[in-house]
């Protein structure tokens, strides 16, 4: 089940518009005209120049920051309720953990949030670090960790109420190249174990590609959506990133983000 | 531990022979004790009246002390309004900024006048406001410089803002608590000293140090300072304790 295909949605974007000081000389019009479906187990990832407004679709996504005009569905429901209701977890460019609280009570946080108790909180969050494989560094401090370290830690936080839907912002952006890829491969593995619906923000083209069934391909002034190339790599393993499809899959994304569109993989141009 | 022990011998080392050149400088070149007297006089006078030092030092410690906590009080719930009220950070900033620039000199006698001069209340009540910009200024800074994406990911998990401040802010704030508590508690020795040269009960350390002064025993006045050093080391390293044991994360940060 690496990819499933059901008909369900978990995200559906529909003339989505955010303008940035509306009315005022420096008036930026952020997203113009977005329309996008995530399906329910998708991987799409958002790539772009920056000032693309990848990030402040996300950001529209996830409710924390509002759109000027359009409508956004995620989940079935308004942004809004489905923020309210936890229903994506969200993991920055920035582990942004928590230096008070240990490990393991970062990863709690969430849960601590909505009431749980403390021995199912605590039961929950060992779950989620063994999980990504840090059970051993439960009662550490995050700055006694490596960036990928952390970076795993608020994947685990981002898990911890099993929402279906995981929004990530160039989770990957500050670390270096092989832990780079070790954290790729870390999350494909993750998105195997429990069927998420993924969105993932990137500048990295080859990242894009290895991760994604589908990456959105977007240009600045106004941000707006110039492609979707159609990814199918299979199951991805390190022979992968040195596959003929892996580099015609990038050449597309290459491609499209110049603007030239209809890559040789399955890229279709336009709106899905 | 041994590096430990190498962080503290090079201090410990400067000391004594600071102690050795002053010593020898007065007894070489004969210098009165009103001009300056030696180590082993201050330390002799200081030996013989333990009795009176503990007494003076006790007194003026209770004042730093008690100014010190209600200063510091009274900073953090200013703080925690001035956070979430944008108007009170703005009635109250300049206002703690005005609290800072007012000579405590000018103020002592005044406050002698208003209230009880022969009780401790004005004294505190000096120590109060000098304590309380430092530590003003710095909760309040800890209260609202956290990081924008920990704030995101706040609201992300839907916390209101009482939640915000008790997960995020307040635990935040902490080490600036602390940095604001390193600059305050030497503040608290030193007012509660001074507002002692200004009349009033004769018990403290400043009060001592005059009449010693006046009365030409310049050893024992000079161990009065010596005194008065210890009181404000005492403070300042109880502070560096309460730190270290409640916030082994200072002075670390998570990489990005």
């Amino acid at each position: 089940m690496s990819t499933p295909t059901t008909t369900e949605t978990a995200v559906r974007a529909a003339g989505i518009w955010k303008v940035f000081n509306q009315g005022l000389t420096n008036e930026v019009t952020a997203l113009q005209d977005i329309d996008l479906t995530v399906g329910q187990g998708e991987f799409v990832s958002l790539i772009g120049p920056s000032g693309c407004g990848k990030s402040t679709l996300l950001r529209v996504i996830a409710d924390l920051t509002d759109a000027t005009r359009g409508e956004m569905e995620v989940a079935g429901m308004s942004a809004a309720k489905a923020r309210e209701e936890q229903r994506y977890g969200i993991a920055f460019q920035s582990a942004a953990l928590f230096d008070w609280r240990t490990v393991r009570r970062n990863v709690e946080l969430p849960l601590e949030l909505q009431g749980w108790d403390r021995a199912k909180r605590h039961e929950r969050a060992m779950e989620l670090l063994e999980m990504v494989q840090l059970a051993d560094f439960a009662d550490h401090r995050p700055w006694e960790l490596s960036g990928g370290m952390q970076q795993r830690v608020a994947i685990a936080r981002s898990l911890a109420v099993d929402p279906p839907l995981l929004l990530m912002d160039e989770p990957f952006g500050a670390l270096d190249e092989m832990t780079r890829e070790r954290m790729q491969n870390e999350l494909l593995r993750i998105r195997e174990e429990t069927g998420k619906s993924i969105i993932f923000v990137t500048h990295s083209i080859p990242e894009a590609v290895y991760l994604s069934d589908r990456v959105v391909v977007m240009s600045p002034r106004p941000g707006r959506i110039t492609d979707i190339v159609d990814v199918d790599l299979g199951v991805r393993n390190e022979d992968t990133r040195e596959a003929e499809v892996f580099f015609e899959g990038v050449t597309a994304v290459r491609e499209a983000l110049r603007g030239r569109g209809g890559g040789t993989l399955r890229a279709r141009v336009g709106e899905v | 531990m041994g590096g430990r022990l190498r962080a503290v011998w090079p201090p410990v080392l400067i000391a004594i022979v600071f102690l050795a050149a002053w010593q020898i400088l007065v007894v070489v070149q004969d210098i009165q004790p009103y001009l300056l007297p030696s180590p082993t006089l201050i330390a002799t006078n200081f030996f013989r009246d333990l009795g009176l030092m503990w007494g003076a030092t006790s007194y003026t410690g209770l004042t730093a002390l008690l100014g010190l906590l209600f200063g510091t009080m009274l900073a953090i719930v200013a703080a925690l309004l001035a956070q979430r009220f944008i108007v009170v950070n703005n009635l109250v900033t300049p206002l703690a900024a005005g609290l800072a620039a007012v000579p405590i000199i000018a103020l002592t006698p005044l406050l002698n006048n208003m209230f009880n001069i022969t009780s401790r209340t004005p004294r505190v009540l000096v120590t109060v406001i000098i304590v309380f910009f430092p530590m003003f200024v710095n909760v309040t800074r800890g209260l609202v410089q956290v990081q924008p994406v920990q704030l995101e990911l706040m609201r992300s998990m839907n916390a209101n803002p009482r939640t915000v401040l008790r997960v995020l802010r307040v635990p935040n704030a902490i080490p600036f608590f602390f940095t604001g508590l390193k600059i305050a508690a030497p503040l608290a020795v030193i007012a509660a000293l001074v507002a002692e040269y200004f009349g009033g009960p004769q018990e403290g350390l400043g009060s001592r140090i005059t009449s010693a002064a006046a009365n030409t025993a310049y050893g024992r006045a000079w161990a009065y300072v010596a005194a008065s050093i210890i009181l404000g080391l005492l403070f300042y390293l109880t502070v560096l304790a309460l730190e270290k044991w409640t916030t082994p994360w200072a002075g670390h940060r998570a990489r990005p």
